[in-house]
């Protein structure tokens, strides 16, 4: 009986073969949908910030550096590839890319900073169409993320001032 | 009508106690009694009418009602009902009578309450901490509204001893976890020995509690949860993200789409495929059979890869949003999957054939880690633990969610109630589990995959959901609330009540059945509170303190902070 079942487990064994891949010494593919890296296109982002409020991780920071300039960055540094900024984004500008071999020494090379021209906008929203009320935009205005030290604040101005917004949220920084 | 019929007995055994009732269908019962009546509204639940209990939820309700909430949560799996029991505790004494003394499984939910929300359970019969370390300080309760998400007290404990338990007499104390080599989750078991033999044992856990629920009620959207409950678990993410959503949508009364239902079925079958193949794998590691763990690998891997040409992911697929799903099933993927499960199949004969008639795996499995029928009641046991009890409970059949009712499967049960029970049950549920995907697949009607939302959803409504996950029955519990968030999400993933399970699994056994009869978990010395950082150029040594660590991870983390040394 035992005996049996040892035969069966050598067989089973043997006609599986040898199955590991040569991976890394040959690249894999990855399937057609596979979800890596979001890559921000600077072309084709109008600046709406819809990514921005619905990262799950948070991920990506929205600065109003004056009327006609707003950064945005994606960190990537607890990105989970979820691809729910690709899903939400109006102007097809981030795709999920098929990379995901993203090791590396310095955190930094992971993430992506636009600098976008807003021409005259006033931040009113109105140029993200929201998939459902679920996704709507929350902070319309200006923002003021803390692009130096990476920090996420979830707040927003109907005007540009010259004190800055970081100092009015409580932040222990060390 | 059996929700009526409940509300009935409560009603005519209670009177003017039940404050109010909800019947949101026949298969939900919200019942808000008086806080005095409580313990005995269980008591009639739990013993008399042979309710299965689920879990006790605390709430901070002080902004809106002025109250704090408790619901303790019942199910009647044979009548398809769920039922809260709710009850509304004043702002300034927020206590309530303990019921873990009826209901046993209770023990670890009040504890939880006490100290996360601050809701003392008067009476309880061991009332210490669960959650919380121990350098916490006293009356800050981080589930309370008033209490910021990123609020970091200084919990330095480094200058006090644990607090724990004295052995009983006689007995040495083996400590297991919080880290070993097989121990897939740090816990940290103080087994009691008298010689070889384990009399009892101290749990202390959640050492990587990671607030989830407290960001799902101060910073995250309805929409950005689903991505957070996925990471709940690393086996059964999709489970807690379709429990979620689930439960959300029964709170505003949204109807996925039938499409959407039938691939979340697909999804979640599909997990649990590989769920059931890594584990039977890892059970045969951990009794030392190596052959069969790299054949059950062997054999799971192409039921990741299909997942991943699904849904773009091995494993957290990112499934669902609030009404429906994210990926489709195209037919090409379809006609893949179907062909990865005829594979699967003939492979899983012959290993499950294999298994089987291994008297080996028999002899070390059989009669080991008992929890009889009485202890799963009990204790509040589900999933394969209870069905190999004999205990016929299973939430897709019970409490049919997306389109479970629509395709035919078994249950699996076993008599034997050890670990060998376990271990039939699990590889038989893949066969039932390729079936249900051929069946899905077989009535996937096109159509839309995503209900549209037009309005915001709702606040203070209640959802429940029970999903079956490839080790038990996950819960969640959600009251709606405003701001695009939930006001209260509890998450009660299947371990935590049969981890409750383990002691009286492991009285009276071998110590060295501990590690099959646990699973995974195994004894190790490696309380290890600090780190060295040796600095090669001049070889000195810095040893860094735990005050210094954790100052450490306070600070920002920047990229140019990690620099090589």
């Amino acid at each position: 009986m035992s005996l049996l079942s040892k035969i069966r487990e050598t067989v089973l064994c043997l006609k599986a073969g040898r199955v590991t891949l040569p991976y890394p010494a040959e690249p894999r593919p990855v399937p057609p949908r596979f979800r890596g890296r979001p890559i921000f296109d600077a072309a084709k982002c109008i600046g709406c910030a819809g990514c921005a409020n619905n990262c799950p991780a948070r991920e990506i920071l929205v600065h109003d550096v004056c009327q006609e300039l707003r950064i945005i960055q994606y960190l990537g540094r607890r990105c989970t590839f979820c691809g729910r900024c690709a899903d939400v984004c109006p102007e097809k500008a981030v795709t999920m890319s098929h990379d995901f071999e993203t090791a590396t020494n310095a955190i930094a090379d992971l993430s992506q900073r636009l600098e976008l021209f807003m021409s005259t906008c006033q931040r009113c929203g109105r140029c993200f169409p929201e998939p459902s009320p679920l996704e709507r935009l929350k902070l319309k205005g200006y923002r003021f993320d803390d692009v130096a030290s990476e920090r996420w604040i979830f707040h927003s101005k109907g005007y540009l001032d010259a004190e800055s917004t970081v100092a009015d949220i409580r932040i222990d920084l060390d | 009508m059996a929700a009526r019929e409940k509300l009935g007995f409560l009603r005519q055994r209670f009177g003017s106690a039940i404050v109010r009732a909800d019947l949101t269908s026949d298969r939900r019962l919200y019942v808000f009694v008086e806080p005095r009546s409580v313990k005995e509204v269980c008591r009639a639940l739990f013993r008399e009418l042979d309710a299965r209990y689920v879990i006790t939820i605390g709430a901070d309700d002080r902004p809106w009602s002025g109250c704090f909430m408790v619901a303790h949560n019942f199910a009647f799996d044979r009548d398809r009902l769920l039922v809260s029991v709710m009850c509304l505790l004043p702002a300034d004494s927020p206590r309530i009578e303990s019921i873990s003394d009826v209901v046993p499984a209770a023990n670890w939910a009040e504890r939880e309450m006490r100290d996360l929300v601050g809701i003392e359970a008067v009476g309880h019969p061991y009332p210490k901490r669960l959650v919380l370390p121990d350098g916490w300080p006293d009356g800050l309760h981080p589930l309370r509204k008033d209490v910021e998400w990123d609020e970091a007290p200084d919990c330095d404990d480094s200058g006090t001893g644990y607090d724990f338990d004295d052995p009983p007499e006689g007995c040495t104390v083996v400590p297991f976890g919080p880290f070993h080599p097989t121990l897939d989750e740090p816990a940290h078991f103080r087994l009691y020995v008298e010689g070889e033999i384990v009399r009892g044992c101290e749990y202390r856990g959640f050492m990587v509690h990671r607030g989830i629920e407290k960001l799902a009620e101060s910073v995250l959207g309805y929409n950005d949860i689903p991505i957070m409950a996925e990471r709940i678990c690393g086996i059964c993410g999709c489970v807690h993200n379709v429990a979620y959503a689930q439960s959300v949508e029964e709170a505003v009364a949204l109807r996925p789409p039938p499409r959407a239902e039938y691939i979340r079925t697909i999804m979640l079958e599909l997990e649990r495929l590989h769920s059931h193949l890594l584990w039977v794998g890892l059970a045969c590691h951990i009794v030392g059979f190596d052959t069969l763990f790299m054949q059950a690998f062997r054999v799971r891997e192409p039921v990741m890869w299909i997942a991943e040409k699904i849904s773009g992911n091995r494993k957290t697929y990112g499934l669902c949003v609030i009404g429906g799903v994210r990926w489709d099933i195209t037919p090409e993927l379809s006609d893949e999957l179907k062909t990865v499960l005829d594979k699967l199949e003939s492979e899983w004969h012959s290993v499950a054939r294999a298994v089987k008639n291994d008297r080996n795996i028999q002899r070390r499995t059989r009669g080991v880690g008992v929890a009889d029928a009485k202890v799963v009641k009990e204790m509040g046991l589900i999933g394969p633990v209870a069905r190999a009890a004999g205990v016929d409970i299973d939430c897709r059949r019970d409490h049919p969610y997306a389109a479970y009712d629509r395709v035919g499967f078994r249950v699996i049960t076993a008599q034997s109630a050890d670990v060998w029970g376990r271990l039939v049950v699990r590889t038989d549920e893949v066969f039932e589990s390729i079936g249900i995907i051929r069946q899905c697949l077989a009535r996937l009607e096109p159509g839309p995959i995503q209900t549209p939302i037009k309005e915001d959803l709702p606040a203070g409504r209640f959802g429940l959901s029970s999903v079956e996950a490839p080790r038990g029955e996950s819960h969640h519990f959600v009251i709606t609330g405003e701001n695009n968030r939930p006001r209260r999400w509890r998450v009660r993933a299947p371990t935590y009540q049969n981890l409750q399970g383990v002691p009286s699994m492991i009285r009276d056994a071998q110590l060295a059945d501990m590690t099959i009869a646990l699973g995974s978990i195994d004894p190790c010395f490696s309380c290890t509170d600090r780190i060295e950082a040796v600095d090669v150029r001049y070889g000195s040594v810095k040893v860094w303190t735990p005050r210094e660590l954790r100052e450490m991870a306070k600070r920002p983390q920047s990229g140019r902070d990690i620099k090589d040394s």
